[in-house]
């Protein structure tokens, strides 16, 4: 397994609403997608993914739906609902400031100041 | 925020599927998880070890998704009850005081908040009562204002139903009357109302069949007609649509049906028949003997209508005799909600006796705070042990609450029981027709009131317990002392519970007195032997006065000769009823010219004789006094006095023509028609007497049988057996199809009169034992609890040598110090508060000697009593076993 990042606080419920936001997804996808989407790079700790999607679903953020699974079980897969993908859009538009407001922050040289 | 409801009420409603689900979902990720794991390589069982190791405890992972869902609160309550409802089980004795003080003081609150719910907040079934008015008067002289409910005449009618146009405007009889209904074969006796056209329009009511009264059937002399009740309808005509057109035979005059009233309707009558009333400005219009309801018009304001209805009244004859006698006086007419001026005269009583209530709710709670707070410091060491093992302050005072909830709720519950019952109990009490409403429903406002009170209650007792609980810390683990304070404490609540005794004593004793008094006054006369009998001359027949005088002939004539019987008379009403009122003007005397009410009876010669009541001066009617004679009237010494100061009466002309023979003594009757203001229920009156026989106005006549049943009064020497039947049988040789409606004693008549009082102060008398014995038992689970905490101290002080009479003193005190301070401030409460009372009490002051005294001693006898049932228990104490305890 490659170098992998903690998660910053927070960060968990954006990445499960761009995972879900491209395709309905089930608990442990989301958990596969991220990892893909995320080059490996981020591990979800499995414990906190349920309590999450449980809070995003509460919000009306995620909707679910119980289907067949591609092995024939039964699982719940989960979508986006319109009130997430305009908190997705959002949420990233923030994320995307900040990052690149803590990216300016951090090349800061000391002639700068 | 909104978005999280559906998502919470969904796994709330359905806490099972989400149960299962959650459980499916998790299960899926750790069998996936292991398959992916077998396929890179894995063996199957260390597989699916890993995966459960890897996803973490799968029990903090359900809790956290209910959380997440905000169950957790929910479950925390539920958890919360069970335990609560686990520790009541294990204190029985506790736990059914609890309920059974909250069960009693919820009760109360409940019946008398029903009450109060009917009586003064409940809307009236009509449709918009906020539009519905009745009229009052202010009458304002100097400083003094009195405002009060007005009857009015005929001419007052006719100008408010043709100068009034802010209003729809009706009028009704003052009450109903009883009358005979004979229906083809089928006779029976039931409550006629008498009311104008559009007195059902006034309402909103519209006819189940057939119309209203038209203006042309209200018209004085016109034909009569009936609208039937839907009861009425139903039982005696079964139903049937063809009864309309039907003549029926109402108080002997036949009447066609036109009407039938729709299903549950009712009026402020609630009549079985209504019959159209006619009022004119003659006959009964010439008194203020009409009702009025008024419906105010969308277009329109009170204001508007208030100014009309002084303009309409302004050059009334009643105003102008009015301003004539009152120069002093102004008066103004205004119009006031329905609502509150038919339940007007019961208000105060209404609101006295919730107050009344509200004591004992207090009272109830300072018990339940005090044998909580005692359970709270007997639990320290539970409480502590809990501390020690990590649960939080919040949790436990979480804990006493939910508990104190449950207790409040279960007490609340069986308060509903108890309050239903004791509502029964106390409409059953009530005379027929007494409340001014058709039923007292125990409604969802009743219930609303009862649930809020019992959260109300869990907070007055829950408090201090929960308050005491602050200084439990680890340092005061296994010491089981209980501080003093929590004794002074207790003590302080039982002197509130005692101050607020000694005032529903004393206004309950008050009351007694009262009523004693009224009771005792001096009649006036000899009820001893002697028995009344009424019948109903509202009929047809007994209109024409010749034939009503060959009535009472021959029925007296016939009722004499039943041996035993020493004398017989009739009067249109005996002492201690409601007498008629009667207008009448001094001819000559002191104050000639002046026009006076008066009471008024008719009577036949043997009356005073009957009645044994003296005659002062002149002489009493005779045989001779018939309808061709000189016109002749009796007065009483209150009439005498007031009108004729210390000149004799006799020879003095009434009414140009009527020479007054004779003046007779007081006697008691009831001040219901409000002669004079501020009069108590009983009182000697003036009253003015004519001979039956006189009476030669065949108008006149019919209008005093509308409103009143006539007496037959027999005075017997001795007890006769059956002389009710023989009264009857007499009466019957005479006129075979007139049936006494009711036989009573002079005791009944006065019973009759003084209801309403008998009631205040049976429901008071009730409160103030119940209040009584609450407090006894928290005097008595004071001292007793006492004794139990301190045995081993006072077998320690025995031991060292003290005595037991010592020891008991020494706990005996801690009772009797708490009555006293509430007996000092009670009397002190009293003096504030019973002040509110002086409209009802008569022949008895405020601050009454024997009724403080009477109080203090039954307070002190009972508050002793309950301090020595424990204390005796002291005795029993055996210092060395005790000490082995230990």
């Amino acid at each position: 397994m490659g170098k992998t990042a903690d998660l910053l606080p927070g960060t968990l419920d954006l990445l499960i609403l761009k995972a879900v936001s491209l395709k309905p997804l089930h608990g442990y996808g989301v958990l596969l997608r991220i990892q893909q989407i995320s080059g490996d790079a981020i591990e979800v700790p499995q414990g906190s993914l349920y309590p999450a999607l449980y809070r995003l679903e509460h919000q009306g953020l995620i909707a679910p739906e119980w289907a067949q699974s591609d092995n024939n079980r039964r699982a719940k897969y989960y979508s986006l609902t319109v009130a997430g993908r305009r908190r997705l859009r959002e949420e990233t538009a923030s994320w995307n400031r900040l990052a690149s407001a803590i990216g300016a922050a951090l090349r800061t040289t000391a002639d700068e100041v | 925020m909104l978005a999280r409801f559906p998502s919470l009420f969904r796994a709330l409603t359905s806490r099972g599927t989400f149960e299962t689900g959650m459980t499916e979902e998790l299960r899926f990720h750790l069998e996936r998880y292991a398959e992916d794991l077998v396929r890179s390589g894995m063996a199957p069982a260390e597989a699916r070890r890993r995966a459960s190791v890897e996803f973490g405890g799968l029990d903090a992972v359900h809790e956290e998704c209910r959380e997440a869902r905000g169950l957790r609160i929910f479950d925390a309550v539920r958890r919360e009850s069970r335990d609560a409802v686990r520790q009541l089980r294990r204190n029985p004795g506790f736990t059914a005081t609890v309920v059974l003080t909250l069960a009693l003081a919820i009760g109360a609150n409940t019946a008398i908040f029903s009450m109060v719910n009917a009586l003064l907040l409940k809307s009236l079934p009509y449709a918009r009562p906020d539009r519905l008015g009745t009229i009052y008067s202010r009458v304002t002289r100097g400083a003094e204002t009195t405002e009060s409910r007005r009857t009015i005449d005929g001419e007052q009618w006719e100008l408010m139903r043709d100068n009034v146009p802010s209003l729809i405007s009706a009028l009704s009889a003052i009450g109903v009357s009883g009358s005979n209904l004979q229906a083809g074969t089928d006779g029976r006796f039931l409550q006629t109302g008498r009311v104008s056209e559009r007195y059902l329009d006034v309402l909103a009511l519209q006819p189940f069949i057939g119309r209203n009264f038209s203006e042309a059937e209200d018209r004085p002399n016109a034909a009569k007609t009936a609208i039937l009740s839907y009861a009425l309808w139903k039982t005696v005509f079964g139903g049937n649509p063809a009864v309309l057109g039907r003549a029926i035979s109402l108080k002997g005059e036949p009447h066609t049906i036109i009407g039938v009233l729709p299903e549950r309707s009712t009026t402020p009558l609630n009549a079985d028949l209504y019959t159209a009333l006619q009022a004119g400005r003659s006959g009964e219009g010439r008194g203020a003997n009409f009702l009025v309801i008024a419906r105010l018009r969308d277009t329109a304001t009170w204001q508007q209508a208030d100014a009309e209805i002084n303009q309409a009244w302004a050059a009334s004859r009643r105003a102008r005799s009015f301003a004539q006698t009152n120069p002093d006086a102004r008066t103004s007419y205004h119009l006031v909600p329905l609502q509150r001026g038919a339940t007007e005269t019961l208000r105060p009583q209404v609101l006295a006796l919730m107050m009344a209530a509200g004591f004992i709710l207090l009272i109830a709670c300072a018990n339940l705070a005090a044998l909580a707070l005692v359970r709270m410091l007997r639990r320290r060491s539970e409480l502590v042990t809990r501390l020690a093992l990590g649960a939080s302050r919040w949790q436990i005072q979480r804990q006493l609450w939910t508990e104190n909830l449950t207790l409040a709720l279960v007490g609340g519950a069986s308060g509903i029981g108890v309050g239903f019952a004791a509502l029964r109990a106390l409409l059953l009490l009530l005379p027929e027709r007494f409340l001014p409403v058709a039923d007292v429903p125990l409604d969802g406002r009743v219930l609303g009131f009862t649930l809020g009170l019992s959260l109300l209650t869990s907070v007055l007792f829950g408090t201090l317990p929960a308050f005491a609980t602050r200084d439990v810390d680890l340092r005061s683990a296994g010491r089981g002392v209980i501080g003093a304070g929590g004794v002074r404490l207790r003590q302080s609540l039982i002197a509130g519970e005692v101050a607020l005794t000694v005032v529903l004593l004393a206004a309950s004793g008050l009351l007694v007195r009262t009523l004693v008094h009224l009771q005792t006054l001096p009649g006036g006369f000899n009820p001893d032997g002697v028995i009344t009998a009424k019948a109903s001359l509202d009929d047809a027949r007994f209109h024409d006065p010749a034939a009503f005088r060959k009535l009472l002939a021959g029925s007296l004539a016939a009722m004499q000769s039943i041996p035993g019987v020493r004398n017989a008379a009739v009067g249109s009403t005996v002492p201690y009823e409601r007498p008629l009122i009667d207008g009448v003007r001094l001819s000559d005397g002191p104050k000639a010219g002046r026009e006076l009410s008066t009471n008024a009876a008719y009577v036949t010669p043997g009356y005073f004789d009957t009645l044994q009541i003296p005659v002062l001066a002149g002489r009493a009617f005779t045989d001779a006094d018939g309808p061709d004679a000189q016109p002749v009237a009796i007065v009483n010494r209150a009439f005498a006095r007031k009108f004729f100061g210390t000149e004799n009466p006799v020879g003095h002309y009434l009414n140009k023509t009527d020479l007054i023979v004779g003046v007779v003594a007081d006697t008691v009757q009831s001040s219901a028609a409000r002669l004079n203001a501020g009069s108590a229920p009983l009182t000697s009156e003036e009253m003015m007497y004519l001979p039956a026989a006189q009476i030669v106005d065949a108008q006149y006549l019919s209008l005093v049988h509308t409103w009143f049943q006539p007496s037959w009064i027999v005075r017997t020497a001795h007890p006769v057996d059956g002389v009710s039947g023989r009264m009857q049988r007499a009466l019957e040789s005479v006129e075979p199809q007139l049936p006494f409606s009711g036989f009573y004693s002079m005791n009944d008549h006065m019973a009759a009169t003084l209801a309403t009082q008998r009631i205040a102060v049976a429901l008071l008398a009730a409160m103030a034992s119940l209040a009584l014995l609450l407090t006894a038992v928290g005097i008595f689970a004071l001292v007793a609890n006492i004794v139990a905490q301190r045995t081993r101290e006072i077998g320690i002080r025995m031991a060292l040598g003290s005595t037991i009479r010592k020891a008991m003193f020494h706990v005996g005190a801690t009772g009797a110090a708490a009555s006293a301070a509430g007996l000092v401030l009670g009397l002190a409460l009293c003096a504030v508060s019973l002040r509110a009372m002086r409209s009802v009490l008569y022949g008895v002051g405020i601050y009454d000697a024997p009724t403080i005294l009477a109080v203090m001693l039954t307070l002190s006898a009972v508050a002793l009593l309950a301090t020595a049932v424990p204390v005796l228990r002291v005795a029993r104490i055996d210092p060395a076993s005790t000490l082995r305890e230990q």
